[in-house]
């Protein structure tokens, strides 16, 4: 980490993606995968992305969205600024809170930890993909019915982990559960009401 | 600043003088243990919702109303307003001293100032540490400032400059090209250093770092002392706290010549606007605050404070509306804390248990503000006729302190119960036994009875038979503590019910939901009063342009400050659509009901209008308009009483406490919504187990930095640290007020980490008198016992 003149320490993590969205050329390649073979020809084949503003779609509840941006912004930011999605949270940015979980392609992932160039090609769904008009999914209604909300804000991320995990184990057992919204924080203190709502879903 | 159940007493104007009285009979306290009490009413009050009362929505448990907005995402927070809802809007961002103790010498922004996209720069030209947000406005420069005026940052994360552009990403790329030259000076973050006379001084002003407070007494505390057959002395120790609302504190700022509108994350619009109105010098007519839905605060959004003043300061530079949201290490350097505290306690009894003397000297640190006191509670928890009670703040190079949730209390709280659980332990005495000897003389005090279905649900009686576990290293308590808070909830607050000629009913307020469940409780009170489904009130809060005043939130006053005046808005509106049908039911307006919908003479049921058809006879919408009056004496200054029990299973080998159950028992009057209060003492106990187990702001003393101010290292409880809670509510109705309630949010949290240390101490057969109870603790603790 190396100091700026201001004498902030920290490595601005912007900063670091803007970087890294340069070097890392193609949208689709991890930024800390081991290279497959043949990978060095392929990045060869790719022009870098950026810094300047470039073309993206999202695939964000079944509509294709067109935007322009630079390659550091992350699918978060796309979502709530640019798409006006702001169901999905933010509150840490670092992966540690969350609430800005989505599902890309089924799987339930940190949203402020993705790039939005690199959730191209990939079905993204969000808190507001899940009711159909005013009928909302189970998991919704179950949240309402058990009082698994406070202030609401950790909610949507909630419900996203949750929706991951009963998508692919409808009948998840108590400790899939808690697993499943470990690494979502609720500071009212919902939980136990939480843990209830998913159980009743679980139940059928 | 923050209406404790200290602060609120005083806050109040009673106007009883001029009033009219009347006198009303009511029926309160335990359905099992009626009483009829008398009490003086100015001449508009409602009879209490008393033990008679026939209730059909409050007192049932009902999900919030918002439930679905929230779960869709639609709900609108502070954070999520965006350039689409306001086209051109802005993002402010704010470089903050990396430094604890810096002198600036030069900030210069010109090259951030030329960055495409950045539509303002400001820059903090001189003073430091900015506890009134409106010292910070009035320092600020366009720049470049080189030769900066006696700039001191004196702790981390304190305003250097700010930064206002398009995007977000260009607003921090110009944080980064702002030139600022330190000059760093000694610092101290630890509170015990700072109490010494050659600790360098935080500010410059003060003739020490350290600030006591006045002492509470009572008594003559030396004749206590010598009165005791048994004293305790003991020194505990507490972490500072970290807030961590889920949104963080964030406001969006609208300029329209000179009118100011803020959508802000705060708990309280009402405090908020007129901080603006103050620091900007507008009349408050022309300043609009809007908080349709936040997400927590904790007592850490008081005020406008500098993200409140600083939005709407880079707006009106930018010409353009603007966004300021804290990221979370902002939060956790700049945006408040709980303080930390060492209490020295000692405590005298008599051999049969009575307390004949307290005594309590404290410190803690606030950082670079005030108010770390923790007495507070030792004063009213238990009977004790000599007391003594000391607290000092310490100053220390360290973000400011905010109130946190019943500030004071669960620090104290961890203090007595451990002195008392150590007093029944060499009085051979079970501790809730002592307890019980030191009841205080109030009346409708249903102690004995929240003991009693605690004690049970816990199962009390196998206490005796724990232990450890043959065979496994494993070991088993269980403990105790009685949570007080003082009742608030009192006047000014203001509602208005409208019935429109369609049937529909509005009742609105400037009264803000901070996720508790204030808005239900509005429809639950308007619905219940009118004698309509719940379905048909619509509620209006959390916007200052309704001009309806309501308590901002904090110190557990807010639903039983704004119901009664909720009922009398009702009763008013529905006085005048009785008015308007009585005719066509051929009865007076006075002999009117309206139940279940229906409106019919008292005794004539067949006879009746519907809502509806009795709404369309209105011809014009018609509102009533309520006040709150103030609260009956005595009644109006009973505290909120708790009991909270805790089952716990230590791992003597790692030292892993584990809390298997909690039982919380509370109190609040009448409760007005049974889904809602429960969450809400399920949620104060889980901070309570954060506080006991987890939860610690940790500072580097050399560089002077909070090393934890993130979501990782800062640890809370989670789904799998979750113990089984039990609430229990036991609802002795108070007539000091119509509805016949009091409030919950902060007793919940009180005596839930002194609950768990106390088991912990039963579970090891030793006492770990520091917060949080660590593995490490644990484990040093048993190896103390091994060696001794």
């Amino acid at each position: 980490m190396s100091k700026t003149k201001n004498g902030k320490q920290k490595l601005s993590r912007r900063k670091f993606l803007k970087t890294a969205g340069m070097a890392s050329g193609a949208a689709a390649v991890c930024l800390f995968a081991k290279p497959a073979p043949g990978a060095k020809a392929a990045a060869a084949k790719h022009q870098p992305l950026g810094p300047g503003q470039v073309e993206v779609r999202l695939d964000v509840n079944g509509k294709v969205h067109v935007l322009k941006l630079e390659p550091r912004v992350t699918l978060v930011e796309a979502l709530r600024e640019r798409l006006n999605l702001t169901g999905t949270k933010r509150t840490c940015d670092h992966g540690e809170c969350g609430a800005c979980t989505v599902l890309l392609d089924g799987r339930a992932v940190c949203s402020c930890m993705t790039l939005a160039v690199n959730a191209q090609g990939k079905k993204i769904i969000t808190i507001e993909g899940l009711a159909q008009g005013k009928l909302l999914a189970r998991l919704q209604k179950a949240f309402v019915e058990h009082d698994a909300l406070q202030c609401g804000f950790c909610t949507p991320g909630m419900i996203m982990s949750l929706k991951a995990l009963l998508d692919q184990h409808p009948r998840a057992t108590p400790a899939q559960i808690r697993a499943a919204i470990a690494g979502n924080y609720c500071r009212c203190g919902a939980l136990p009401n939480i843990l209830k709502a998913a159980s009743a879903v679980a139940r059928g | 600043m923050y209406p404790t159940g200290r602060a609120g007493k005083a806050a109040r104007s009673p106007q009883e003088k001029e009033i009219k009285k009347k006198k009303l009979k009511a029926k309160v306290g335990l359905s099992q243990n009626p009483q009829v009490v008398e009490i003086e009413v100015p001449e508009s009050e409602l009879p209490v919702w008393d033990l008679d009362a026939k209730l059909k929505i409050v007192g049932k448990g009902v999900p919030r109303i918002e439930g679905p907005e929230k779960v869709t995402g639609q709900a609108k927070y502070t954070l999520d307003y965006t350039p689409v809802d306001l086209p051109g809007l802005l993002y402010a961002k704010v470089l903050r001293s990396p430094y604890a103790h810096a002198r600036v010498e030069s900030i210069d922004a010109s090259r951030a100032a030329a960055l495409p996209g950045v539509k303002a720069v400001v820059l903090i030209a001189k003073g430091s540490g900015f506890d009134a947000s409106n010292a910070l406005l009035d320092v600020v420069s366009d720049g470049p400032a080189l030769e900066p005026q006696d700039r001191e940052v004196i702790a981390e994360g304190e305003e250097v400059a700010v930064v206002a552009a398009e995007s977000e990403a260009i607003a921090e790329d110009a944080l980064e090209l702002i030139e600022v030259k330190y000059v760093r000076l000694p610092h101290v973050v630890d509170y015990e250093e700072a109490r010494r006379p050659e600790a360098p001084r935080v500010h410059k002003e003060a003739s020490s770092n350290v600030v006591p407070g006045d002492p509470q007494t009572a008594g003559d505390i030396e004749k206590g002392f010598k009165e005791a057959d048994v004293i305790i002395e003991r020194t505990l120790r507490v972490p500072v706290l970290l807030h961590n609302s889920a949104e963080p504190h964030a406001a969006v700022a609208k300029w329209e010549g000179k009118k100011l509108t803020v959508w802000a994350s705060t708990q309280g619009v009402n405090g908020f606007r007129e901080d603006l109105a103050k620091a900007f010098k507008l009349d408050k007519a022309d300043v609009r605050v809007i908080t349709q839905h936040m997400g927590g605060g904790f007592g850490s959004k008081f005020g406008m404070q500098n993200y409140g003043g600083l939005a709407a300061l880079m707006a009106r530079r930018a010409g353009a509306p603007v966004k300021l949201a804290y990221d979370r290490h902002e939060e956790n350097q700049a945006a408040g804390n709980r303080p930390n505290a060492t209490m020295w306690i000692k405590l005298g009894a008599k051999k049969d248990g009575r307390l004949t003397a307290l005594h309590c000297r404290a410190y803690g640190t606030a950082g670079v503000g005030r108010d770390a006191s923790v007495t507070g509670m030792m004063a009213t928890v238990y009977k004790c006729p000599n007391l003594r009670l000391e607290d000092s703040d310490v100053y220390t190079n360290a973000g400011m302190g905010m109130p946190m949730r019943a500030p004071g209390y669960p620090q104290g709280s961890f203090a007595i119960e451990s002195a008392m659980d150590e007093l029944a332990l060499e009085l051979k005495m079970d501790p809730l036994e002592l307890r019980r000897k030191n009841f205080v003389d109030l009346p409708l005090l249903a102690l004995e009875e929240m003991y009693q279905v605690g004690a049970e649900k816990i199962g009390w009686s196998r206490r005796g038979e724990l232990g450890p576990k043959p065979g496994s290293p494993l070991r088993r308590g269980m403990g105790m503590g009685t949570a007080v808070w003082g009742n608030g909830a009192g006047p000014p607050a203001a509602s208005r019910v409208t019935i429109a000629p369609d049937g529909s009913v509005e009742s609105a307020m400037a009264v803000q939901d901070l996720g508790v469940g204030t808005r239900t409780l509005v429809a639950m009170v308007t619905a219940e009063e009118l004698g309509v489904p719940l379905e048909a009130v619509k509620v209006s809060i959390g916007d200052t342009s309704l001009e309806l005043i309501g308590p901002d939130s904090g110190g557990s006053v807010t639903a039983l400050s704004i119901a009664p005046a909720i009922r009398l808005a009702a009763a008013a509106a529905r006085h005048q659509l009785f008015q308007k049908v009585a005719p066509a039911l051929g009865a007076k307006p006075e002999d009117l009901v309206c139940d279940d919908g229906k409106i019919s003479a008292r005794g004539r049921p067949g006879q009746a209008l519907t809502w509806k058809e009795a709404a369309a006879k209105l011809g014009a919408p018609v509102s009533g308009h309520g006040e709150r009056l103030p609260n009956v004496a005595p009644y109006g200054d009973l505290p909120l009483w708790g009991v909270q029990f805790a089952e716990v299973e230590v791992d003597t080998e790692t030292g892993l406490v584990r809390v298997v159950k909690v039982v919380a028992v509370h109190e609040a009057g009448r409760v007005i919504n049974r889904t809602t209060f429960e969450s809400q003492v399920q949620g104060g106990v889980i901070m309570g187990l954060g506080y006991a187990l987890l939860e610690r702001r940790t500072m580097d003393k050399t560089e002077g930095r909070v090393i934890n101010p993130n979501l990782e290292d800062y640890k809370m409880i989670g789904p799998e640290e979750l113990p089984e809670i039990e609430t229990v509510i036991v609802e002795p109705i108070t007539p000091a007020n119509n509805v016949g309630g009091k409030g919950i949010g902060e007793p919940c949290t009180v005596p839930t980490a002194a609950a768990v240390s106390n088991a912990v101490a039963h579970a090891l057969g030793i006492r770990v008198y520091e917060l949080p109870l660590s593995p490490d603790r644990i484990l040093d603790a048993l190896a103390a016992k091994k060696e001794a």
